[in-house]
């Protein structure tokens, strides 16, 4: 019993002196100091997406990303030089893929995110505030993005990330760009009176319960701005599941096919048992999309908006 | 007593936390990680690269290495506790269920939207951990005949709990926005903070836990006779299984909310230490709980430079490495009725 006692003692002295006695109170890692524009820029102090202030002594000049949307949108807005490292969803634009990865799908490399030395670190919505809080105790700065819910918020996110990195003015420019076109897409469809019914597939590898963007999705925001009626804003959750027969019930004008990165073709939908009654198959009104353009919140929702347009609306834009 | 058991299994534990701390994504010459050793002695100060390779082993490996040492010893520690409870070579630490409820609480956690602050943080660990403990009370409870616990009714109501709550996670996720990805990471094991937080907000459990395991082999032999035996022998036996049960939990409970579901550790290295060492609960307790931190601490190197920088969840390669590993040393068991 005394034997056994002084076991335990013993395991449990080890166990307690694995602990943080004698080792030195971590200190944030030395960066190089940021060559900003202006001599005399001052601090950058901004609130993030989780009620976090975020405070910078200058534009960030070394910058690594976290999440493919917030790579796209550092790159539209100028500030490509600045990036240091990628997650490995982050495939656009083609430079991009020159970065080395910290990680993406199975969790982060905080080593690796560590040893770029990184005076800004940008995390988007799709990253947990775990990740956030682990990144903030290695004494990195981090800027939550949160996922935008109109294309007004996706405005307000680029202009953040411009104030972030010191390309306020070129971002400017790309704002308006991108309200410009966003209004000549507006201006087209106001006046049309037809509104096709849309079923945007996720994913169909059950071809009688296939997936669909439900209503808060930016796929479901995309169709209704593009002159479009999706068919799974009914329907609940954001991933929502759809059975064939409400399908049928619903039966869409036209069909946009989401997972077509995966294999997924117009030829290959035709062959579906069942779906061969759907109007769109019948008036071969199957189309695939990139289904980056329309699920990243980035720049690029309003390519997608284009795109959406034009399978929506064939006559109406060229 | 044997020295040689402890001295193997100790070597091994501290030869896998030397690999822990010198070996991760980041490549680390063996040349600078004498020249930190030396600088942390004479407590110079670095400069680059020197000042990085530091900091990434104090900030970075070293808790890790700490959390994953005192999962993987509440895992190996409880497992051979759940087999001598239990008298069943299957038994492993989430025999009650004790996984399924983490995970349940875990995923109910993640669905809300919790404040960034160290509560909002600490919620779905908590949840899991309370998750983990109400089950096994629950399942306690349920199997409960008066004043015993028959063991087959305890397995029997554990493993049933256990799919009501699997099945209650997986629909949590399905109907999830946009968690899921969080919730299957969480579900495969893995460490999701960093830092010495983890690693003292579980050492508490973890001592009390484990501490009392320890005190109990004696308990546990006199338990393999069987329960009118042991009583006959002197062992208040309800007693004595409801504490070795609850220890157990807490231990598993407290491994399980900061680094998910890790599977085998718990199942394997109790096996492998009875077929080396002999079925001597009052050796084998502690033998498990060095080899099972052992064990895992190696899994844990693997999963992170295998695929670097990406990494592997831990319970996938504990599967895929143990596996291969206990059928081994199975074939080459000489005492072939060894249970």
């Amino acid at each position: 019993m005394f034997r056994n006692l002084l076991f335990a003692l013993l395991i449990v002295t080890l166990l307690v002196a694995c602990g943080p006695a004698g080792i030195s109170t971590p200190t944030a890692v030395s960066t190089e100091p940021p060559a900003s524009a202006e001599p005399s820029a001052p601090p950058i102090t901004l609130t993030d997406g989780l009620d976090r202030t975020v405070t910078l002594a200058g534009p960030a000049q070394r910058v690594v990303s976290l999440a493919a949307s917030n790579t796209e949108i550092l790159y539209a807005i100028g500030a490509g030089a600045q990036v240091l490292g990628r997650d490995e969803t982050s495939d656009f634009p083609a430079e991009a893929l020159s970065l080395p990865t910290v990680g993406g799908y199975s969790g982060f490399n905080l080593e690796a995110i560590v040893a770029l030395h990184p005076d800004l670190v940008l995390a988007g919505g799709i990253n947990t505030p775990e990740l956030v809080a682990s990144l903030e105790q290695l004494g990195l700065t981090v800027y939550f993005l949160p996922n935008p819910a109109t294309l007004e918020e996706m405005y307000i996110n680029l202009e953040t990330v411009a104030r972030l990195t010191g390309h306020e003015s070129e971002t400017a420019a790309l704002v308006e760009s991108l309200k410009a076109r966003v209004a000549a897409v507006d201006d087209k469809i106001s006046p049309l009176s037809y509104r096709p019914t849309v079923f945007y597939e996720m994913d169909a590898t059950e071809p009688t319960k296939p997936y669909t963007a439900g209503p808060g999705t930016f796929v479901d925001l995309l169709i209704a701005r593009a002159g479009g009626l999706n068919i799974g804003a009914e329907l609940q959750g954001q991933w929502a599941q759809i059975s064939l027969e409400q399908l049928v019930v619903a039966n869409p004008a036209i069909i946009i096919l989401g997972d077509a990165a995966y294999g997924e073709t117009p030829e290959k939908v035709v062959q579906r048992t069942g779906w061969l009654t759907l109007a769109a198959i019948q008036a071969g009104q199957v189309f695939p999309i990139d289904d980056n353009l329309v699920s990243r919140p980035g720049p690029r929702l309003v390519d997608g908006l284009e795109a959406m347009a034009k399978l929506l609306h064939p006559g109406v834009f060229k | 007593m044997m020295i040689r058991p402890y001295l193997y299994t100790l070597l091994f534990l501290f030869l896998t936390v030397v690999f822990s701390i010198a070996i991760g994504s980041v490549f680390i010459p063996p040349a600078d990680l004498g020249r930190i050793l030396i600088g942390w002695l004479n407590k110079a100060a670095f400069s680059e690269p020197l000042k990085t390779f530091s900091f990434i082993i104090t900030d970075i490996r070293l808790p890790r290495t700490a959390l994953v040492l005192l999962t993987g010893a509440a895992l190996g520690g409880s497992g051979a506790a759940y087999q001598g409870l239990f008298r069943n070579p299957l038994a492993d630490p989430y025999l009650i269920g004790v996984a399924s409820g983490a995970g349940l609480g875990a995923v109910l956690a993640m669905s809300i939207k919790w404040p960034y602050s160290f509560w909002g943080l600490m919620a779905v660990p908590a949840a899991a951990f309370i998750g983990a403990l109400l089950t096994v009370v629950l399942v306690y409870s349920l199997a409960r005949i008066g004043k015993t616990i028959p063991t087959t009714n305890l397995i029997l109501a554990g493993v049933a709990f256990g799919s009501f709550a699997t099945a209650l996670t997986t629909y949590l996720m399905l109907r999830s926005t946009g968690e899921l990805h969080r919730a299957i990471t969480w579900l495969n094991g893995g460490s999701s903070q960093a830092g010495w937080g983890p690693v003292l907000t579980v050492l508490p459990y973890l001592a009390i836990g484990l501490g009392l395991l320890l005190l109990s082999g004696h308990a546990l032999n006199l338990l393999q006779f069987g329960d009118e035996q042991a009583q006959q022998m002197g062992l208040p036996v309800t007693r004595a299984r409801t504490l070795i049960l609850l220890a157990a939990s807490l231990a598993t409970a407290a491994a399980v909310s900061f680094s998910g579901i890790i599977g085998f550790i718990g199942l394997i290295v109790p096996h492998v230490m009875r077929l080396w060492f002999g079925a001597d609960y009052r050796r084998l307790l502690p033998l498990s709980l060095i080899s099972g931190a052992g064990a895992l601490l190696l899994a844990d190197i693997i999963a992170r430079t295998v695929m670097a920088p990406q990494e592997l969840p831990v319970g996938i390669v504990t599967a895929l490495v143990g596996v291969p590993f206990f059928l081994w040393v199975l074939r080459r068991a000489k005492n072939q009725g060894y249970w």
